[in-house]
């Protein structure tokens, strides 16, 4: 067990080309909110969890029980897998966790890996539906992503743990896609988190979820995720979040 | 580490008070500052400025009760936001202004800031 990064999963669990929703904390936390909403209300089973000596040693309890903040989910059909954290990733974390996450979605036989983010925008306070836009790693991926009716983005920089999940993603010819919802660049969003899972829903009908109980217990949420958004802020300039504003030189 | 150090600072406090989220932008002119306040009514706001300094005093509609929570407290309400701010450039107070919008709240604080125009010889 030499490995940086290794992915416990528990044994015996059938995975079926599952869809992958990945919600680490990025900004706005649109993923953390979007994927915890989705398993809660989906009902769905923790089947592993990540750890590493990257990661800030800390563990949570809830209900009574010691559980590890990364950890994986799964629906009971094998359809859908949904990684999740519950604190920040250190900087240093992100390119090993990404190839680990990688190889294991590579294992799995994913058919489609789909990061849920948060596109940060200036203006957010007076926008009250927020838009998502789409990034693909592939031809297949951006051909879902037309399908879907998602725009995509055409130019700029991304940076973080979804810039690095598409391009380890693309090293093992997996599809990949991010969805980021316009929000907030340091406050917890729950409606741009409505926003995301309303697209993701587009890639997997099997997720029936319901977004209304988000949009009525949003502050409750935002309450809650203070301290997480405020542990994500604080990683941000090394993530190189900032070149996200950035104009790319001339390319191709 | 600064994320491992920050795990440890709380950010509430013993006496019903919970420090907002906030951030500070330096705008040239002016300094915008945004707090975030679920739970607060816009009657509910109080700010006061001075030269320097920024105070946000904010009643939350409902008190926030936390319990079977945490390692130092069994149970916890809050009841506001408070957060004093240090300025990094003096303002001018009286031309401050305030918005407040889906429980977010945007103050533009103007520098203090004698213009001198320059000739070119």
């Amino acid at each position: 067990m030499d490995e940086v990064v290794r992915i416990v999963e528990e044994e015996g669990i059938l995975h079926k080309k599952p869809i992958v929703l990945e919600g680490l904390p990025d900004v706005g936390l649109v993923g953390t909110i979007a994927a915890s909403y989705i398993v809660e209300k989906m009902d769905y089973r923790e089947i592993g969890y990540i750890e590493s000596d990257l990661f800030v040693p800390v563990m949570v309890i809830h209900e009574g029980k010691l559980k590890n903040p990364f950890r994986i989910y799964s629906d009971k059909d094998g359809g859908i897998v949904v990684v999740l954290s519950e604190v920040a990733v250190p900087p240093r974390a992100v390119y090993p966790l990404t190839t680990a996450l990688a190889d294991w979605f590579h294992k799995i036989d994913a058919k489609l890996i789909i990061s849920i983010k948060g596109l940060p925008v200036k203006n957010r306070m007076d926008i009250e539906k927020p838009e998502v836009f789409g990034v693909g790693n592939n031809e297949a991926a951006l051909g879902e992503l037309k399908d879907k009716q998602v725009e995509f983005l055409e130019e700029g920089f991304i940076a973080g743990t979804y810039a690095m999940m598409l391009w380890e993603c693309t090293k093992r010819k997996l599809s990949a896609i991010s969805l980021l919802a316009q929000c907030y660049p340091v406050y917890p969003d729950p409606g741009a988190a409505v926003s995301a899972i309303e697209s993701v829903k587009k890639f997997s009908p099997e997720l029936t979820v319901d977004v209304g109980e988000l949009l009525e217990n949003a502050e409750e949420i935002k309450l809650k995720a203070r301290d997480l958004m405020q542990q994500t802020t604080l990683s941000a300039p090394e993530m190189q979040k900032g070149v996200e504003q950035d104009m790319p030189i001339m390319y191709r | 580490m600064e994320i491992e150090r920050r795990i440890f600072k709380a950010t509430w406090e013993h006496n019903g008070n919970l420090e907002p989220l906030y951030e500070v932008e330096d705008k040239g002119d002016e300094i915008l500052v945004t707090f975030d306040l679920p739970r607060v009514r816009k009657e509910n706001v109080k700010i006061n400025t001075t030269g320097d300094t920024l105070e946000v005093i904010a009643k939350m509609s409902d008190a926030v009760c936390w319990e079977r929570w945490g390692i130092v407290q069994k149970k916890i309400t809050f009841q506001a936001f408070r957060k004093q701010i240090k300025l990094p450039e003096p303002i001018e107070p009286e031309k401050a202004q305030a918005l407040f919008k889906n429980g977010i709240l945007r103050i533009t604080l103007p520098k203090v800031r004698r213009k001198v125009l320059i000739t070119i010889d």
